[in-house]
């Protein structure tokens, strides 16, 4: 063994140590970065050399760095990833309809409603009265424009998660195309000796980005590229190769987008594929929980419409007329529910008697009707309580909403801690670690320094 | 295993918390602002459900007690007017028992005629008073006077087609006579359009409330609507179609144009009240009525012109029943507007029940929510306060 040899492990320690110390500047310096998983050096003694005694080793290296990472709790934070960009995406929106039917300061539906029922009862006291008819007349109107300002804003929350659904489709085919990308250049470089930590990161920091939007599948393969599957098993990444998604029209709303296969010749829709994350959030919102509150606003419209007609044809205007139509027949939906052109151009229309003669009895009968039960869609109760009943649904929908996103996202939170607990950078540790690796440092030097005087004075002697 | 901890974790847990105790603390802050605990319908969907069905149900009440205030006002000034026709009756009464005795004499008669006269133009103007535009006893036709100052036969009005038939051809009534017990309005329906051979028809005796039967048999014109009334229809260009109306009044022999229809307001779910008492009743022999006011007082005043003892006599007697009618009348008044008043304390009741039921679901319990508030400030403080302190402790400050 020769003094040389000491030279050589001082500075196999030397650069060993340097890398560990340029590793951990490396984890401090990303210690905001998201994704980033903190690296550590596996230090591993190479060489050994026969004495007397026996065998000793001589020298170290860093065999590799490794990316501190549990595979299983990423998995798990994708599942969870799925569930939460759902969950976020529906509370975000039943918030939004739940303010348009915010009435717990009054001023709303249920409040138009009451004073279109009491107009009917003023105009009984006073069938000929014009201040009456015109009261009735713009209380009418502001009912109906009132239901129709609500039919219009539920369905401008359908048409924006429609708008969302688009770019959710375009950010998805975005997310695919980088996966792949990473996937190749993952299975060329594949090395084990660390090089593709960086880009694992990023591929892992991607499909969570996914992840939120919609669910899926995937299993990494021995080439160390992911291949990524719908809930149906429909491949849409394999190794470097994707299946971009598109959109149709929805063959009964042609204004929605229909989420397809962009090489599928049938275009068949795969909605119902993606049951998580924002996508199905939106798709949710558009096609089930908006579609479901407006068709309850439209049956009620078209129930009042309907019966408050009939009973407006069964009396006399003030021209002994038989009562015409009071709300536009033609418009029974919420979003166009309007009062009759002929009411409102002559407010002698209305028809507030039961006889020729001018009584109020046909009023009375009309404002009567708020006390009517009417069946809409196999309920039975009066208008104001399908109503009321409407906006208990709503509320119950909101609250359950957020009491969701509330769980997920503190599920998420847990995970996410328990990923940091594994992944994260501690500025603590790393420091303790610094300390640890200058003094490894320090020591070699000193080797280098002793090994050189080792050699001095080996040399003075020739 | 300890625990790692993270720079992120540190601070992302610092982060959620503040979040939570800040959105918390918000949501006391709103509910104390407001003084509700209900801000939108998922703070209580099922209590914001029974809000609304309180706050409708005091809508209508609010309705209902205007419609009896105002009931109560039309029935304060029938009673009083009703009162004073009693009085111009017992006047009456009065007069014919001094004119009847051997001591008046044709001067004196005459006299008291002129008097008659004065009693009926007052009872005229007492019995065709209005409440606001409308008359008060004109049973259902309010805006036609109820009594005209001279006698009239029975008569059929001229038929009137309403203004929005699409028939453009004239429509006649017969001579008649009308024989009805009662003054009626007739209506006339079309329920099948087309020429006169194919149109069918139905006929209303009470304005146009209830039908009879579907009938056929226009084609020549002429149909018979009873109680001697018939219409004849002669063509013009277009032909009669569904819906169109024709009216026509019939009136019976004496001083009533009005009809013997009361009317009503809601004054409860499901209630309905008639407030008014039809002129025909009260002051006519129609109907329920039994003695005809402005026949039995001109009949006074021309026995008195004439100077016939027996028959100013015979007045007597009618008069006698007239003010019996009339105070029945009066009567009725005080015993509706007893109802009236039942009604309203029922419903203000109510409105008191649901104001507190109200109150109890939607506003806030003020000393529970302050000393909550106060509460969730202090762990607001000590939030705050490790926020800052967070990034302070740092192995980096020890090493040397």
């Amino acid at each position: 063994m020769s003094g040389i040899s000491i030279l050589n492990i001082a500075k196999d320690a030397l650069l060993s140590h340097q890398t560990a110390i340029n590793l951990t500047g490396a984890n401090v310096a990303n210690v905001d970065t998201p994704g980033y998983s903190r690296q550590r050096p596996i230090f591993q003694s190479v060489g050994s050399v026969e004495m007397g005694t026996g065998q000793i080793q001589i020298g170290v290296e860093i065999e590799k760095i490794e990316r501190m990472y549990d595979q299983f709790l990423e998995v798990q934070i994708n599942e969870q990833m799925h569930g939460f960009g759902y969950d976020e995406t529906r509370k975000e929106e039943l918030g939004k309809i739940e303010i348009i039917f915010n009435e717990t300061q009054g001023g709303g539906i249920n409040e138009l409603l009451s004073e279109f029922w009491n107009a009917w009862g003023d105009l009984s006291e006073n069938p000929s009265g014009q201040p009456e008819r015109v009261a009735l007349a713009s209380i009418s109107q502001n009912l109906a424009y009132m239901f129709r300002s609500y039919g219009n804003d539920l369905i401008s929350i359908q048409d924006s998660a429609n708008v969302q659904i688009y770019d959710l489709m375009g950010q998805v085919n975005n997310y695919l195309t980088d996966i792949a990308d990473l996937n190749e250049k993952i299975t060329q470089m594949t090395t084990g000796r660390g090089d593709t930590n960086d880009l694992r990161d990023k591929r892992s920091e991607l499909m969570k980005g996914l992840a939120e939007i919609i669910d899926y599948q995937y299993i990494e393969d021995a080439s160390g590229s992911v291949n990524i599957f719908l809930s149906n098993g429909t491949s849409i990444v394999e190794g470097g190769k994707t299946w971009q998604l598109n959109v149709k029209a929805n063959p009964t709303n042609s204004f929605y987008y229909d989420i397809v296969l962009a090489d599928d010749p049938n275009e068949e829709s795969i909605n119902n594929v993606i049951n998580s994350g924002q996508m199905a959030g939106f798709l949710e919102i558009r096609d089930t929980t908006a579609a479901n509150y407006l068709n309850r606003l439209n049956n009620l419209v078209a129930s009042i419409v309907s019966e408050v007609n009939t009973q407006h044809g069964l009396g006399y205007d003030l021209d002994q007329n038989l009562g015409g139509d009071f709300f536009d027949p033609t418009m029974i939906e919420a979003k166009n529910m309007c009062v009759s052109a002929n009411i409102l151009s002559d407010i002698n229309k209305i028809a507030a008697s039961e006889t020729v003669n001018g009584d109020g009895g046909n009023a009375i009968n009309l404002g009567a009707l708020k006390d009517t039960n009417v069946t809409i869609a196999g309920e039975t109760a009066t208008f104001n309580s399908h109503y009321s009943s409407l906006m208990a649904r709503i509320g119950q929908d909101v609250a359950d909403g957020s009491r969701k996103y509330d769980h997920s996202s503190s599920f998420m939170d847990q995970l996410v801690n328990k990923k940091e607990n594994i992944s994260g950078v501690s500025v603590d540790e790393e420091m303790i670690n610094l300390m640890k690796y200058q003094m490894g440092y320090n020591s070699a030097a000193k080797l280098c320094s002793v090994a050189d005087e080792l050699i001095d004075t080996l040399l003075s002697l020739v | 295993m300890v625990m790692r901890v993270s720079e992120s974790m540190k601070f992302n847990t610092m982060i959620d918390n503040l979040y939570k105790v800040q959105n918390s603390y918000n949501e006391l802050m709103e509910k104390m602002a407001s003084g509700k605990t209900l801000n939108r319908p998922s703070d209580d969907p099922l209590g914001m459900s029974r809000i609304l069905d309180y706050r409708e149900s005091k809508a209508s009440i609010e309705q209902y007690r205007e419609n009896i205030n105002s009931s109560k006002g039309w029935l304060s000034m029938s009673e009083s007017i009703l009162s004073s026709a009693n009085d111009l009756l017992v006047n009456a009464k009065e007069i014919a028992i001094s004119q009847s005795t051997a001591t008046a004499s044709a001067e004196t008669r005459s006299i008291a005629a002129v008097s008659v006269e004065q009693i009926i133009n007052e009872m005229l103007s007492l019995t065709n008073s209005q409440y606001g535009d409308r008359y008060l006893f004109s049973g259902a036709k309010t805006s036609d006077a109820p009594f005209s100052s001279t006698e009239s036969p029975a008569t059929i009005g001229t038929p009137a087609a309403a203004s929005g038939n699409t028939f453009d051809g004239t429509v006649a009534a017969g001579a008649g006579p009308y024989t009805g017990a009662v003054n009626k309005t007739y209506v006339v329906k079309i329920v099948t359009g087309g020429n006169f051979a194919a149109a069918e028809y139905q006929v209303s005796d009470d304005g146009g409330e209830t039908w009879g039967a579907v009938r056929n048999d226009l084609d020549t014109g002429t149909i018979t609507l009873g109680d001697g009334i018939d219409l004849t229809f002669t063509a013009g260009t277009v032909d009669v179609a569904v819906d169109d109306i024709f009216h026509v009044d019939a009136h019976v022999e004496g001083y009533y144009n009005g009809n013997g229809e009361e009317l009503s307001v809601a004054i409860g779910k499901n209630m309905n009240f008639a407030y008014s008492i039809p002129g025909q009743s009260v002051f006519t022999d129609q109907g329920e009525g039994e003695v005809d006011m402005f026949k039995t007082l001109n009949d006074l005043k021309n026995a008195l012109e004439a100077n016939d003892p027996d028959s100013i006599a015979s007045q007597m007697n009618n008069l006698d029943s007239g003010i019996q009618q009339v105070n029945k009348y009066v009567a009725q008044c005080g015993t509706r507007t007893n109802r009236l008043e039942i009604a309203e304390t029922n419903q203000s009741d109510l409105d008191y029940k649901l104001t507190e039921l109200i109150s109890s679901t939607e506003d806030v319990d003020m000393a529970a929510i302050v000393t909550k508030f106060s509460m969730k400030e202090v762990v607001l403080k000590a939030s705050y306060s490790m926020a800052s302190s967070i990034g302070n402790l740092s192995i980096i400050d020890f090493l040397r």
